[in-house]
């Protein structure tokens, strides 16, 4: 679980929405992806990556789904599919816009830090 | 390693596990394997991040749960939640509180580390020992194979004769595969190098029936006949230099010309004596005479099936054994009442030193839980010092589970560099502890600190982190206000109690351990005075074997020792020589039925006795005592008819209440020898022993060929017994240059060795009880410290009031004493359940042992009562108007 910003949604729990935004995943998968987009700042384990999808899901942010159609037939365990719900997608929206804004305001002052030198 | 982190999956709440486990699961199994497949390094890490998260997390998910199913509104997730940030900073905390008081840490960390470095310790040889005995796939199906005959007047437990092999290996149907062995002592020649070595001679199904393979050249098939021979990696290393052009080349073994044919890996050792050679073999039913009891046997059972059910079969089996092999009446009723005896390979290896280990694993425990009763105390002290910035924290709104978490954190710390300090104090004495182990404990040579004991220590640490510091921190976590109270000295009752509670049962503890170890030095104590029959001091013995073409017959042999005895007591302090076939402490005795002139005739009648073959002045060398008749003379070893020295116990079972001197004897051979003396009885195999009735025989018997004695051993009387090897060696090399000479010891020597596992957990077990009862004192001390502290205004005014200085004192030895006493009754209660532990290394001396327990009870109330009168000193030094100024 990484730091925690103003808004209260953790690194890892922004990531987690983020993989989910393209369509259903399974843990492994959900896994893989918060892995590939932190580009491997975010490696999460077992313990802390389901804490997050509970507490998600607890939040009403994410759902168990149906797995996909087309999803391909997987030996022993039954995978489960998590999606986003509606309020999870605006909760990502809003997220992702104060990321924007906070990131504007940085690359300002940095560019004013940099002008001074 | 993956087997842990599964586990530790289990930490979360049910209700979570429910619905993640198994989605969980399979995520660290899948990234373990992918760890693994890069190295032990990235897997150790893996293994090690993983867990600290498992567990992290699952302590977080049990204070601050996030699934809540079914329930509608959202947890609250904000104020309490247990982040990583806020763990880091609970850990940084207790860090920085933790270096403010640095003796308290350095106390706390040392004296945690040592315990836990014990147990590491311990655990990695229990587990390279006791838990991994055996290098073989599938090795708990592996079985031990012997005889018993209840009823008989043979040995509890035999060996089979090899009839029995060929009867299981074709008609067992619970066995998939069976092997027979004999192990022996025999010289090997390669080149100019000249050596008696340990061989065994197996059927070729030995390697079959254990599942080991060759690392270089193939394994005996029955057309090898006895031509050929598979030798040890070890052998392999030393004398052929690792070279793999020994194979196909013959060597002399054992008296013939053998061909090599494979070198087995490093981890074959079978059987574990130090065996480096073994012969092929092919056994052939139409040649076997029935009854040639004593070869061992080991199978291979088939899956599922149970060491009884065998041993159930294997009866069954060997009753027909005389209708097919014949045999004489007395092997008949003998295999009526055969019964077999089927062991797990793995319990017959470990043998007796199972206990020993097991024993000392268990006192390793005692001590980490002694060491974790000391710092708990240390813990609550230091809560209690603090009782009132806590109370102040609770005050402004800090949740309990807060505090409780600061608390924890400082106790984590603290285990964790303890941790770390066992691991290094492991790493740094696990070697002289191996080195100090007695011989003969399997795989002792491949114990080492491994990923097993890395994750135990790891366990150990986290659950002493829990045992060390929940107590103090519910207890200060409960802090109420009224401590904020001006002067407020809150409930110190009940905070008491709990550290009454923990010196009670530490008392408790260092007592079972040191009753058991004061039993151990009682056992070594009575195992030391034992009178064996001998005197082990200033002797020097040694064992060759020539090979010369003169040497051909029982005469000649007893010619040539005669001579060779002559020449040694020629050597310069020398003062007596003699030789033994079986010398005691050393090798068994051999066993046949003797029958005497008033017993009945015929094949099946006699007592079954044991002998030996003496000659020279073996009796004087080794200081058994003559009470009746003399010792052999020379005449005794030159020619028949034969004279024979028995010992006391065999002339009261053949003559009791007789004089034996005179009496005549018929062995096996059915020839006659005359009773010349009574000799004391003597401890063959270890001091514990009871003697065995013995007959002594003379070189030479009643034909050339009816003995022939190529290699006994040669005892010297010398107060040069610690030096005199290398004339010895000298005159060996002049008289029989081709003999090399083996199996040299000194009587004190080996009266050492067969001691040394008692030694060995006698001292580990002694060093354990010390340490406990330091600790323990230690406890008591600190505890009766702090109440003195505590109670300074109370005191102070008991003696502005008149009281003196001798009944302060009093009252608080008298506290110490109440809690010691009480620990020691608790104490003695558990050591009367737990000696009994101690089992077969006891001697001399029972589980029970009022003097032991009394010694010991009495050793540890003074030491308890030392521990309190250090404080009560101080309390009694108290300055009253000093003690009421301050507040």
């Amino acid at each position: 679980m990484g730091p925690k910003n103003e808004s209260g949604m953790s690194t890892l729990e922004y990531h987690v929405l983020l993989a989910l935004a393209n369509g259903p995943l399974y843990g492994y998968a959900i896994k893989d992806a918060v892995a590939d987009e932190s580009a491997g700042t975010l490696a999460p384990r077992a313990g802390s990556l389901y804490r997050v999808l509970a507490r998600m899901m607890t939040a009403r942010l994410v759902a168990e789904a149906k797995p996909p159609a087309k999803a391909s037939p997987h030996p022993g365990l039954a995978r489960r599919y998590y999606a986003l719900t509606a309020a999870g997608r605006d909760a990502l929206g809003a997220e992702a816009r104060r990321l924007k804004r906070t990131a504007a305001v940085a690359e300002k002052r940095l560019g004013l830090a940099q002008g001074r030198s | 390693m993956k087997a842990i982190l599964i586990w530790l999956v289990r930490i979360f709440p049910a209700a979570f596990r429910e619905h993640f486990a198994a989605e969980m699961t399979a995520q660290v199994v899948r990234d373990y394997d992918r760890a693994r497949s890069r190295g032990y390094f990235p897997a150790f890490w893996f293994g090690m991040a993983t867990a600290a998260d498992l567990v992290r997390s699952g302590v977080a998910e049990w204070v601050n749960p996030t699934w809540a199913r079914g329930r509608r509104t959202p947890v609250e997730e904000r104020g309490t939640a247990w982040t990583v940030s806020e763990w880091t900073r609970d850990l940084r905390h207790a860090t920085r509180s933790l270096k403010r008081t640095p003796s308290f840490t350095l106390l706390a960390v040392g004296m945690l580390g040592l315990a836990i470095g014990a147990n590491a310790g311990m655990f990695s040889v229990v587990n390279g020992v006791l838990l991994h005995p055996l290098p073989y796939a599938n090795a708990d199906r592996l079985v031990h194979i012997a005889a018993s005959a209840p009823g008989s007047d043979f040995p509890p437990e035999f060996g089979v004769s090899a009839e029995f092999y060929v009867q299981y290996k074709e008609q067992s149907r619970l066995l998939e595969d069976v092997a027979v062995y004999n192990s022996f002592t025999s010289t090997l020649r390669v080149g100019d190098r000249v050596e008696r070595v340990r061989m065994s001679w197996p059927t070729n199904s030995l390697f079959t029936t254990l599942g080991a393979k060759p690392i270089l050249g193939r394994l005996p098939v029955a057309d090898d006949g006895q031509g050929t021979a598979v030798i040890s990696y070890a052998l392999w290393r030393s004398w052929f230099g690792g070279d793999s052009a020994v194979v196909g080349r013959s060597y002399d073994i054992s008296g013939s010309s053998r061909t090599v044919i494979g070198v087995m890996g490093p981890d074959f050792e079978f059987p574990r004596d130090g065996t480096v050679l073994w012969m092929s073999n092919d056994v052939h039913p139409e040649q076997i005479t029935p009854g040639r009891f004593g070869a061992s046997l080991v199978g291979r059972m088939v899956p599922g099936t149970t060491p009884e059910a065998v041993a159930n079969e294997l009866t069954t089996l060997a009753r027909r054994l005389p209708e097919r092999f014949g045999g004489s009446p007395a092997y008949a009723r003998l295999i009526e009442q055969h019964h077999a005896v089927v062991r797990s390979l793995e319990k017959e290896m470990l043998g007796s030193v199972a206990r020993p280990l097991w024993v000392l694993l268990g006192a390793a425990g005692i001590v980490l839980l002694i060491a974790c009763a000391n710092i708990a105390s240390l813990f609550m002290v230091r809560a209690e010092g603090r009782q009132r910035d806590l109370a102040v924290r609770r005050a402004i709104g800090a949740a309990r589970s807060q505090l409780i978490r600061l608390q924890m954190s400082e106790a984590v710390v603290v285990a964790v560099l303890a941790g770390a300090v066992a691991m290094v104090l492991a790493w740094l004495t696990l070697p002289v502890l191996l080195r100090a182990a007695p011989p003969g404990i399997p795989r002792l040579d491949q114990v080492s600190l491994g990923l097993t004991t890395l994750a135990f220590t790891l366990a150990v640490a986290l659950v002493s982190a829990i045992g060390c510091g929940a107590i103090p921190a519910f207890r200060g976590s409960a802090a109420d206000l009224t401590q904020l109270r001006e002067g407020g000295r809150g409930s110190t009752r009940q905070r008491h109690w709990a550290r009454d509670t923990l010196v009670v049962s530490q008392t408790a503890l260092a007592l079972v351990l040191l009753i058991g170890s004061g039993l151990l030095v009682r056992s070594f104590w009575a195992l030391r005075h034992v009178d064996p029959g001998y005197d082990t001091s200033n002797v020097f013995t040694f064992q060759i074997a020539p090979e010369q073409a003169a040497l051909t017959d029982g005469p000649s042999f007893a010619r040539f020792d005669l001579d060779f005895m002559d020449r040694l007591r020629a050597l310069p302090g020398v003062e007596s020589v003699g030789l033994v076939e079986n010398l005691p402490l050393n090798e068994g005795l051999r066993t046949t039925r003797f029958r005497t002139e008033e017993m009945a005739s015929g094949p099946d009648a006699g007592t079954l006795l044991s002998y030996t073959w003496a000659a020279g002045d073996y009796f004087r060398t080794m200081g058994i005592a003559v009470f009746n008749g003399r010792t052999f003379a020379t005449s005794d070893h030159v020619a028949a008819p034969s004279n024979v020295v028995i010992s006391r116990s065999a002339a009261n079972l053949l003559w009791p209440g007789q004089d034996p001197i005179g009496r005549r004897l018929q062995g096996d051979d059915s020839t006659w020898a005359t009773v010349v003396g009574v000799v004391a009885d003597v401890m063959q195999n270890s001091f514990r022993d009871t003697p065995q009735p013995l007959v002594y025989l003379p070189l030479v018997g009643p034909t050339p060929n009816s003995w022939v004695l190529s290699s006994p051993a040669y005892v010297l009387k010398t107060s040069r017994a610690e030096v005199i090897a290398p004339e010895v060696r000298a005159l060996v090399h002049e008289v029989a240059p081709e003999a090399p000479m083996y199996r040299v010891f000194t009587m004190e020597g080996l009266a050492r060795d067969s001691m040394v596992q008692l030694a060995f957990t006698m001292l580990t077990l002694g060093i354990a009880s010390a340490l406990a009862m330091i600790l323990g004192a230690v406890g008591l001390y600190g505890v009766l410290s702090y109440v003195v502290a505590e109670r300074t205004r109370e005191i102070g005014v008991r003696m502005a009031l008149g009281a003196q200085a001798e009944q302060v004192r009093g009252m608080v030895v008298k506290q110490g004493a109440w809690v010691v006493g009480v620990g020691v009754v608790i104490g003695i209660a558990t050591a009367l359940l737990s000696t009994r532990a101690l089992g077969s290394l006891l001697y001399g001396v029972k589980a029970v042992d009022a003097a032991t327990f009394v010694g010991m009870s009495v050793s540890m109330l003074f030491v308890g009562l030392l521990a309190s009168y250090v404080p009560a000193r101080r309390a009694s030094n108290v300055d009253p108007i000093e003690s009421l100024r301050g507040d």
